[in-house]
């Protein structure tokens, strides 16, 4: 008689720890998902609606806050983004893939150097190398130009990229570039059809993480961006310098859910990928 | 192993482009720095540049408001690194027994860290800081409780800042310790269950020691960049009130682009890179050499 009610007592604790794990996980959900979830629903509302205590769930929605979409200079901030942003990542992958792959397989003396100089480029407050770039750029006219923004990107790119990348080279079994190294193939052969095809999900998680990096970056291009070339993370805030009146709320939410939902649909696509670059070199 | 004759060539050609790039970008950068931080330099007038040798490290450490950056990003970086480090791994312990849709929900928790870090501050700001209207102090006031203004008043605007980035980086933290718990051996923890330890000693002596070379990376990676932290704080509070929240990068980019003092503005930046450097240096020395060796050179 006892041991059939501890049992029941026992099922009952591991069901009750199901539910409140349960529990636990929808509410880290909740709170990791509201702020998105609350800007796309303001973005929906009209000032009435935003202004409202309690905040209202139910409303009727509306599309007048998108109209800044097309007006405000947003487009001009979105091409800025967009060109320095596909910019620099394409030039750091070029610049990165093959570094990478040099890194993984010629044995150097200086490897260690150049591992150490990635690592600190990564880890080096990015503030230190923002204030001599504007004043380097400035004395080159670079300040306010794209091309000056995406060759400073790199900054945030490429050591990532190498440091990813030559993990996803280490993981290639050297016994194929030798096999091919026999049948007398080249470096450069062994790199692009050997090695590359192999590490080739680790080329695009390096390309989605860098994509996300540069969208979202903001200080580089705060200081460096000058007038013409700002970004739309540039653009929103100096947007929102003259008019944070609760009026321009609405306005505010719908550029905010422009910026956003892009990356948080991609990384949502292609989440495991982006899971596994943050994670692949924990070593 | 093949050996290849001649490296020179094809290192050059594979790793030269990009450290001649990263020399460029970042290198020669940090070498201008330093050299600007020993002279008087205006950014708007030229003609009173002058070399002052040491003066603007030793002014640093007479400067009440530097000093103050310096401790506010101490604290901040110590109160993030920690609550990430915390929730991060209590999140990963949650989810650690294959459930259905995990992935989903591990896609769903990564949110956080992928938005644009500028707009989550002005989500914050905007509609869950706010004082009057904003939902955090609505949900306070369902219990009685008056809500102060947030990001107007101290210490509010600090422990602000250090809730929004709690909540932004507390998925990098999940994401490495819920890759580094699937890879354990599952027979050891077997084992030790079916030998009776309960569940938080078998969290204490089995999994705790096998993550401690993946806490050592999680601690350096987030205190770097939890010490460089500059695009919420900038949005969210701009440094105020009364520079309560004036974090390092927030006083070099103040008193550079503000009081135009770059010169002065690049010796605390220097002093901001060679600290955290230590830092990291000391970490390192701590942690066993078998480790190092594998973070340097996998």
């Amino acid at each position: 008689m006892k041991s059939i009610s501890t049992q029941f007592h026992r099922r009952l604790m591991i069901r009750f720890s199901k539910l409140a794990r349960n529990v636990a996980i929808a509410l880290a959900i909740a709170i990791a998902l509201f702020p998105f979830f609350w800007v796309v629903l303001a973005s929906f509302k009209n000032h009435h609606d935003l202004m409202k205590v309690p905040p209202v769930l139910l409303f009727r929605p509306t599309l007048e806050n998108y109209q800044v979409v097309t007006q405000e200079g947003f487009l001009h901030f979105f091409n800025n983004s967009a060109i320095v942003t596909l910019g620099s990542v394409a030039l750091s992958i070029a610049l990165g893939v093959p570094a990478a792959f040099g890194l993984s397989r010629i044995p150097f003396r200086a490897n260690r150097f150049v591992m150490l100089l990635v690592l600190s480029v990564r880890f080096m407050p990015y503030i230190v190398f923002a204030l001599p770039l504007f004043l380097i750029m400035a004395n080159l006219g670079l300040v306010g130009t794209r091309g000056g923004v995406l060759f400073v990107y790199i900054i945030i790119n490429l050591p990532i990229i190498i440091w990813i990348m030559r993990a996803f080279f280490d993981d290639v079994p050297r016994e194929l570039d030798e096999a091919a190294y026999l049948d007398g193939a080249s470096r450069a052969r062994v790199f692009f059809q050997v090695v590359l095809p192999c590490a080739l999900p680790g080329v695009s998680t390096i390309t989605i993480l860098s994509l996300i990096f540069a969208w979202n970056e903001y200080l580089f291009a705060l200081i460096l961006s000058g007038r013409d070339a700002q970004t739309l993370t540039v653009g929103l805030t100096r947007f929102l310098g003259g008019m944070e009146t609760s009026v321009r709320w609405g306005t505010l939410s719908a550029w905010a859910v422009a910026i956003v939902a892009p990356v948080v649909l991609m990384s949502l696509f292609v989440n495991k990928h982006l899971r596994r670059g943050f994670t692949s070199d924990i070593g | 192993m093949i050996k290849h004759k001649r490296t020179t060539i094809p290192i050059l050609l594979f790793i030269g482009p990009a450290v001649l790039v990263l020399t460029i970008v970042a290198l020669f950068p940090i070498m201008y720095a330093l050299f600007c931080s020993f002279w008087n330099w205006h950014l708007h007038r030229s003609t009173l540049r002058e070399f002052i040798a040491f003066t603007n490290y030793i002014n640093l450490f007479r400067d009440v408001r530097f000093l103050k950056s310096l401790g506010l990003t101490f604290l901040f970086t110590f109160l993030t690194v920690g609550g990430t480090i915390v929730f991060g791994f209590l999140l990963a312990l949650l989810v650690w027994k294959p459930f259905r849709g995990k992935n989903l929900a591990l896609a769903l928790m990564t949110i956080p860290m992928i938005m644009t870090p500028v707009v989550s501050a002005l989500i914050w700001k905007v509609f869950l800081f706010e004082a009057n209207v904003g939902l955090i102090n609505w949900l306070l006031s369902l219990f009685g409780i008056r809500g102060p203004a947030w990001i107007a008043t101290s210490p509010w605007a600090f422990v602000s800042i250090v809730i929004v980035n709690i909540w932004f980086m507390t998925p990098f933290v999940l994401l490495i310790i819920e890759a580094a718990l699937s890879g354990l051996p599952k027979e050891t923890l077997e084992a030790a269950a079916i030998d009776g330890a309960g569940y938080w000693k078998r969290i204490h002596y089995i999994v705790l020691p096998m993550l401690k070379g993946t806490i050592l990376f999680i601690l350096i990676f987030r205190i770097t960049i939890d010490y460089r932290t500059f695009d919420i704080i900038y949005t969210l509070t701009g440094g105020g009130p009364a520079f309560d929240t004036q974090l390092l990068s927030l006083w070099v980019y103040n008193v550079a682009l503000r009081t135009f003092q770059i010169g002065y503005a690049n010796a605390g930046a220097t002093v901001m890179m060679v600290a955290v450097g230590l830092i990291c240096f000391a970490i390192l020395v701590v942690a066993t050499r078998e480790r190092r060796e594998r973070w340097l050179s996998k």
